[in-house]
């Protein structure tokens, strides 16, 4: 019984020892193996990192496309306008972080100099994050309680002669107001703002008679991952006479486009992850392959098929393990690195990318190292201490 | 003795070169495919960005400012001008009459309803899935179900020369308490006629607030025949660049080497330029909420494509050289026998080197081959069209591929033909 243990703690020393001197004698094949399969680990982490994250970052980049959510009275309530205070409560309803730009709207019928024009009061700050795709000739208005500036549609400048710096007389009849403004940019965008003036919103209500008013209100909110009806309903519920909607025009679109470059991702990370795994495996089975006369020199001396085989594959482990250790690290930089370059914001780490990494790489590493053993100790030792 | 040290070395290493060659097909198929893609997603999501509807509106010259508030237009319909109808044709022969994916012509009229509360709406005509001829292109359709995916319609959709049906905006189908099945009378200038609704239209632009039918009854109802106020084009287009932008601004400043780059780019600028050049009295308009838009997205998925190439590039270049290294290290014994047989450090170089230039170019070709048709399967089942293949991708994968093998091995074989031969013979190292 003695003897027993004593043989079975020899043999575990023995165990050890075989791989902690095959790690120690052979630095450059330990290292090679830890190498490829760092990178492979390295590369599975960065792209799954990424792809988990696409959705967020391309519907903020598809805000580009501007509103994608309205505000506006309710058909039922037969009035054409809200107040503001209203609206700017209905805005904060919307959670943090995920509203990219809003304002609100009002319009109204103003004389200028060589003719009528539709007037829009509008909240620059929030129009400019709202719409980055209006062509801007000049300056956009910057201050917020700017009185004597406005901006105007490139057609209207067009046909009222007007250029940027100069000024222009607007006349609301019905009120009598009569104020000069300076022209501070054109703006053109192909739609009905081309034909429209645009002052802050203040101002357009003092102008209109409608202070303290807005028509609707439009919002750009990053509405990937939010149930985005859901706080269209929300809205509504809390405020009455309110319409609130995703404008479908926009989110329509991007739920569509939101799913391609999704599916796009996938395939290109499955099919970078299939062929890294594939990779590594090949640099692998290379390795072990080399060892055929070692395997020969065990199988003379005594050893059995299984316990070699328990060997390289607790040394491939062991090697394994390190590697996507390091890759892991390597890639979540790697993917901030991607994720800077081309969205210039930072990728999030998700615990999910931990065994979509740490699984295949393992598996593969493990299998490398299998298949060239096993198809090596059923050969006869001097057959393979034979070969070169 | 060169050569057949070479055939030798295939023959007997097999295994060790078959593992080689299968490593450099998968990073080569791998790089092909991602190159090849990244070459052709600029176009493809383009395409897919066009489910953001027409990227350039053409409208009569006008000297008239529209009044139009919340699609209530406070400008009456007298001095309206119109673009012909028989014109439509012409926008598809433009020089770059192949990116124009769709046409979408429009008639509004101010109409009274007979029997509701609110009398004053919108009418708007438009087709919807219709064919027209056109010079060298027999199948040209226009129509709203190309240039406006989104349109949703809730029961039936429109046939383009039924003069009796009509949708209802779902805004005003709420507002006026009408649902499908349901008939308007519908007045305008003295006539009346009777529509029955087949369907809601939910857009969320302002024709949720109107009614829509075919294009020809509109026409017919307001006396306009053969007249159009708008035309919705939708163009496949590249993001607007300097030149793009210059053009825009004064497109005399540009010389004439420019001017034709910027005329021969399908801009969004220069095909709308072209479509004023083709119908004389026009003018078309870039959208620039889908232009802009898509300028901004494509670049980004570009830039995104191109970023995971290179880093798959560099993870398979690296994993190509660790596998040249262990195959290399494995003939250490070869070298030093080689070299005790009195083989120079130059010869023993070039008998590897040329060993793997061999496997590279081999295995380049045949990843060439597998990456084609793996972004082929990705083509397919993401935008379900095929990729083209740029000829560019084989030369490049294939010098790729051998350069990494090359070095790869260069830097292995040097570091044994620095050892004596007794040594690595002796298996010190």
């Amino acid at each position: 019984m003695a003897g027993d243990k004593k043989l079975k703690m020899s043999k575990t020393k023995m165990f050890l020892r075989i791989i902690f001197k095959s790690l120690k004698v052979r630095r450059n094949r330990v290292f090679i193996t830890f190498f490829s399969i760092m990178i492979g680990a390295a590369i599975i982490t960065a792209l799954s990192s990424v792809y988990f994250d696409i959705s967020t970052k391309m519907s903020r980049e598809l805000r580009a496309y501007g509103a994608n959510f309205f505000i506006g009275p309710s058909a039922s309530s037969g009035s054409k306008a809200i107040d503001l205070p209203v609206i700017e409560a209905a805005i904060k309803m919307v959670p943090p972080g995920r509203l990219i730009g809003a304002s609100p709207y009002i319009y109204g019928v103003v004389r200028l100099d060589l003719g009528n024009a539709v007037m829009a009061g509008v909240d620059f700050a929030g129009l400019r994050r709202l719409s980055p795709y209006w062509q801007v000739e000049g300056k956009w208005i910057v201050v917020d309680f700017d009185d004597d500036s406005c901006m105007i549609g490139k057609t209207l400048a067009k046909n009222m002669e007007l250029k940027v710096g100069d000024s222009v007389n607007v006349v609301r009849t019905e009120t009598g107001f009569q104020k000069t403004l300076q022209i501070k940019g054109l703006a053109e965008t192909g739609q009905a703002e081309d034909e429209q003036i645009f002052v802050n919103l203040t101002l357009a209500g003092k102008i209109l008679g409608l202070e303290g008013k807005a028509n609707h209100a439009m919002l750009s909110i990053v509405s990937a991952g939010l149930d985005i009806d859901g706080l269209a309903s929300q809205i509504q519920g809390k405020f009455q006479g309110i319409d609130a909607k995703p404008i479908r025009k926009v989110s329509y679109s991007e739920g569509r486009i939101l799913e391609k470059i999704k599916g796009m991702m996938a395939l290109v990370a499955l099919i970078i992850l299939t062929v890294t795994t594939l990779c590594v495996m090949t640099t692998l089975i290379a390795v072990v392959s080399e060892r055929t006369r070692e395997i020969g020199l065990m199988k003379a001396i005594g050893a059995d098929n299984k316990s070699i085989v328990m060997q390289f594959l607790s040394e491939t482990l062991m090697i394994g393990l390190a590697g996507v250790a390091a890759g892991l690290i390597v890639g979540f930089i790697l993917a901030q690195v991607l994720g800077q370059a081309v969205f210039g914001s930072s990728i999030s780490f998700r615990i999910i990318v931990l065994p979509l990494t740490l699984i295949p790489s393992i598996a593969a590493a493990l299998l490398a190292a299998a298949i060239p053993v096993r198809m090596t100790v059923n050969v006869a030792p001097a057959q393979a201490l034979k070969e070169e | 003795m060169f050569f057949r040290m070479l055939g030798q070395s295939f023959v007997r290493g097999r295994r060790r070169k078959a593992l080689a060659t299968i490593t450099i097909v998968l990073a080569a198929s791998l790089i092909t495919a991602l190159m090849n893609i990244s070459i052709d997603v600029g176009d493809k999501m383009s395409k897919e960005l066009k489910s953001y509807g027409a990227n350039i509106n053409v409208v009569p010259k006008s000297e008239a400012i529209p009044l139009e508030i919340g699609g209530v237009d406070y400008n009456p319909m007298k001095d309206k001008v119109f673009i012909n109808e028989s014109d439509l044709p012409k926008i598809k022969e433009i020089f770059w009459h192949n990116n124009l994916v769709g046409l979408a012509p429009f008639l509004k009229a101010t109409v009274e309803i007979i029997g509701k509360e609110k009398k004053h709406v919108s009418l708007m005509g438009t087709d919807f899935d219709k064919q027209i001829p056109v010079a060298g292109d027999d199948e040209f359709r226009i129509g709203v179900k190309t240039v406006f995916p989104y349109w949703q319609v809730n029961g039936e959709g429109l046939e383009d020369n039924d003069d009796s049906a009509i949708l209802a905006g779902a805004g005003i189908a709420r507002e006026m308490n009408v649902k499908t099945g349901d008939a308007v009378r519908i007045k305008i200038s003295g006539e009346t006629k009777v529509f029955t609704i087949k369907g809601i239209l939910s857009t969320g632009g302002k024709e949720e607030s109107a009614f829509i039918a075919p294009l020809l009854a509109v026409q017919k109802l307001a006396r306009l025949e053969g007249k159009m106020q708008s035309v919705s084009v939708s163009a496949l287009t590249v993001p607007e660049d300097k030149l793009s932008r210059r053009a825009r601004h004064s497109s005399e400043s540009l010389n004439s080497l420019e001017y034709d780059r910027w005329y021969c780019t399908a801009y969004v600028s220069s095909i709308s330029h072209q479509i004023e050049e083709a119908l004389p009295n026009v003018t078309a308009r870039p959208v620039w909420q889908v232009a802009a838009g898509e300028g901004a997205v494509v670049n980004k998925i570009q830039l995104l494509m191109l970023v995971v190439t290179i880093a798959a590039f560099i993870a398979s270049g690296l994993g190509i050289s660790s596998l040249m290294v262990t195959t290399i290290m494995e003939r250490s014994r070869e070298i030093g026998l080689m070299k005790a047989l009195g083989a120079a450090n130059r010869e023993v170089y070039l008998l590897f080197l040329s060993e793997s230039a061999i496997v590279g170019v081999a295995g380049g070709l045949l990843g060439c081959l597998a990456g084609a048709g793996l972004s082929q399967v990705i083509g397919l089942s993401v935008f379900g069209s095929f990729i083209s293949f740029s000829p560019i991708v084989l030369p490049v994968n294939i010098v790729i591929s051998v350069l990494i093998a090359l070095a790869g091995s260069l830097m292995p074989s040097r570091l044994i033909t620095k050892l004596y031969p007794a040594e690595v013979l002796h298996g010190r190292r």
